[in-house]
């Protein structure tokens, strides 16, 4: 075994030596994390995102429709026009199409909040304008406006945040028309979050999993395939081949180096998440740091992977590259993916990032699950299982004579 | 120093081929405890081949290996506990330092030596902490003799140890191998150059095309062309027919001509009378005793580093 620990920690000292492994493993991710948050953290102001928001109506009067609950829709109808010439309207707002049944529209919408292609659904129940009159009347408590959000999703969170700010602005107004100048609301927003009653995620808190996992990502797609290739075409694997080193020595103390590597990135992130962007996301729970060590472990047999299939460093870099870019970026790692085309969602389908990733924000309460948390799991295994199955057979720890 | 006790490793009609290719076809020597043995031959002898074959990178595709006691087709890791090996070409981690490669070597041996006697051995005690990348080709391969001793092994093979070395790295190198020799270790060393063989080895094995072409201490190989003086001596291009009347017998590689002779003075007045009238230049003339590179040249009709 002293074989293997001393590998692990020469292999971690040796990474931590090297600019270039030092700049991708550690600097990389912290940079991408403080650039993303600072640039989409404040996506919630008004006139910089476009929330696809869903509104139903329930609330039929003797006389049609209630009148409180006609102000509250043309409100949100309102912010459906764009703020100026090229400009996004703040909402894009989904009605029932005439004569649709209203509580079928409701169903339907809130699977998709759900699944992330609805930003929030926000329902006007019946009886509101009554319930409005009575509480400005100071005879009865608020009236309830529904919004159905997904706790995972960030803009959900955002689009409930201003559905809240909105329904504020429109007590304020009421009550100045109503010439009531009482501290008791007129309305209140109820957010409701489907499936989950959690507070809204902030985006750095849906952003620093990603980090976490991007870091593990490159780091065993291009770190470890990168040193297996450049080991054995420089022969420093074929030096170890004539002691009595074996294979699995070798990958043992390899692999734990690399795991190092991976627990003090990760450690750089959260304390930068914490203490630099406010992030509040904890990370010690079981089922966290399955997804953690699931996540590591997969993308080291990746990198074991893509050693396997290439000649020399040079060719395992350029597969390493062309696997890189579409997983990292419609993993859903930066952004809340919704609906892709169908030729991108095959690579969603497949990608372990993917499953990784929603594993662990589900397990940290900053994500929905879209499939089930089997497959969160079974998938990723199913990549190791691969890998293992590629490396056996093809993986030469030698040059080709 | 040679050890009768019999011999550390004996290997018997060894051969290898890669397709069509028979890199080693037939090999068999013995290597006495205690000494240096050398396959000395051009590249593509097969030298390499056959010590990848003992050393266990690779497996032979017939013959017998018998290695510290073992008789085996392939070398063990128990063997490898005995071993130690300089490849011909092999890398180290550039961002690991000195001592940490020679820790990490040994801790893939169950026994090994304190490093600092090992930095020592291969004078790299003001080097122990650099990088590897900072090292020149010479510390280099100094380091790397230090790794294959680490174990304190019973039997060194050490591939080309000294080609690309500056002269003064050359000697280092010999001076180590010296010193090994004389603390009783087996040294299996492969070489093209023919000074390297005569001052390091107590036999030698001299490989062509896959084959032992010859096989006795340096001083029983050159024994056998005789008690003939050689003459070397380099001409400018000459037309065939300028060679008539050339007195004896001569080999001419390139610009460089070889005449054997037992009657050193009849040839010299020969060929200086021969220079004279077809008006040739003999430059760079050294009159000397055979060597190993003159066994060669005798039993192939090639020099060694062609």
């Amino acid at each position: 075994m002293k074989a293997v620990f001393r590998l692990a920690r020469l292999s971690f000292v040796a990474a931590l030596r090297e600019k270039e492994t030092l700049f991708w493993f550690v600097l990389f991710p912290l940079l991408l994390l403080s650039i993303l948050t600072l640039v989409f953290g404040q996506l919630g102001q008004e006139g910089k995102m476009n929330f696809r928001v869903a509104l139903a109506d329930l609330d039929r009067g003797p006389s049609g429709r209630g009148q409180f609950a006609a102000v509250v829709e043309e409100v949100f109808l309102s912010l459906s026009v764009p703020p100026g010439p090229g400009k996004e309207p703040l909402f894009t707002v989904r009605q029932p199409a005439p004569g649709e049944d209203e509580r079928q529209f409701i169903l339907e919408q809130t699977e998709a909040v759900r699944l992330g292609r609805v930003a929030v659904l926000i329902v006007i129940p019946e009886g509101f304008s009554a319930a409005a009159l009575a509480a400005l009347s100071g005879s009865g408590p608020p009236a309830l406006l529904g919004v159905y959000g997904s706790r995972g999703d960030a803009a959900s969170g955002m689009a409930a945040t201003i559905v809240d700010q909105v329904a504020a602005r429109l007590n304020r107004e009421l009550l100045t028309v109503a010439g009531l100048y009482r501290s008791e609301e007129a309305t209140a927003v109820r957010t409701e979050w489907v499936g989950d009653t959690g507070a809204p995620v902030a985006y750095v808190d849906f952003l620093l999993p990603g980090m976490v996992l991007m870091g593990f990502f490159v780091a065993g797609l291009f770190s470890v395939s990168g040193t297996i290739l450049f080991s054995r075409d420089m022969k420093i694997l074929r030096r170890y081949w004539v002691t009595p080193l074996r294979v699995l020595q070798y990958f043992g103390g390899f692999s734990l180096g690399y795991l190092a590597m991976c627990v003090l990135q990760f450690a750089l992130l959260v304390l930068v998440g914490r203490f630099g962007f406010g992030a509040s996301v904890t990370f010690a729970q079981p089922l966290a740091v399955v997804y953690l060590v699931l996540g590591a472990v997969t993308f080291l047999a990746l990198g074991f992977l893509v050693a396997s299939l290439a000649k020399t460093a040079q060719s395992g870099m350029a597969i390493a590259n062309l696997v890189n870019m579409p997983v990292m970026f419609l993993s859903g790692l930066f952004f809340p993916v919704a609906s892709l085309p169908l030729f991108l969602r095959v690579i969603v389908l497949v990608s372990p990032l993917n499953y990784v990733a929603e594993g662990l924000r589900f397990s940290l309460g900053t994500g929905q699950l879209t499939v089930p948390l089997t497959l969160t799991l079974l998938v990723p295994l199913g990549w190791i299982g691969l890998s293992v199955l590629v490396v056996v057979r093809r993986l030469r720890w030698d040059v080709a004579r | 120093m040679v050890d009768k006790r019999g011999p550390l490793l004996a290997v018997r009609d060894l051969r290898k081929s890669y397709g069509s290719v028979q890199a080693v076809d037939g090999v068999s020597f013995a290597v006495s405890r205690g000494s240096v043995f050398t396959l000395l031959g051009p590249n593509g002898a097969g030298k390499t081949t056959t010590l990848e074959i003992l050393e266990g990178i690779r497996e032979a595709d017939s013959g017998e290996i018998e290695m510290l006691g073992n008789r085996v087709r392939r070398v063990t890791p128990a063997m490898k506990q005995r071993m130690g090996v300089l490849l011909q070409e092999g890398g180290f981690e550039p961002y690991l330092k000195v001592r940490e490669i020679l820790h990490l070597f040994a801790s893939f041996f169950e026994r090994s030596r304190p490093v600092d006697d090992v930095l020592a051995e291969v004078s790299l005690e003001d080097k122990a902490g650099a990088l590897v990348r900072h090292l020149s080709g010479g510390q280099r391969q100094r380091l790397a003799l230090g790794a294959a001793l680490v174990n304190d092994p019973d039997l060194v093979f050490l591939d080309e140890p000294t080609t690309g070395l500056d002269p003064q790295a050359r000697r280092n190198i010999w001076a180590i191998v010296e010193r090994l020799k004389e603390g009783g270790k087996t040294v299996v060393l492969t070489t093209h150059y023919m000074e390297e063989a005569e001052a390091l080895s107590d036999d030698v094995c001299i490989m062509d095309h896959g084959r032992v072409i010859a096989h006795g201490t340096p001083r029983e190989l050159t024994a056998q062309l005789g008690q003939d003086t050689w003459i070397e001596f380099d001409t400018p291009d000459l037309e065939p027919e300028a060679w008539t009347g050339f007195p004896g017998e001569a080999q001419r590689d390139g610009s460089t001509t070889t005449v054997r002779t037992p009657d050193l003075v009849q040839t010299l007045d020969s060929l200086l009378r021969w220079s004279r009238e077809k008006g040739v230049p003999l430059r760079n003339m050294t009159v000397r005793q055979p060597n190993l590179e003159d066994v060669f040249l005798s039993l192939t009709g090639r020099r060694l580093r062609e």
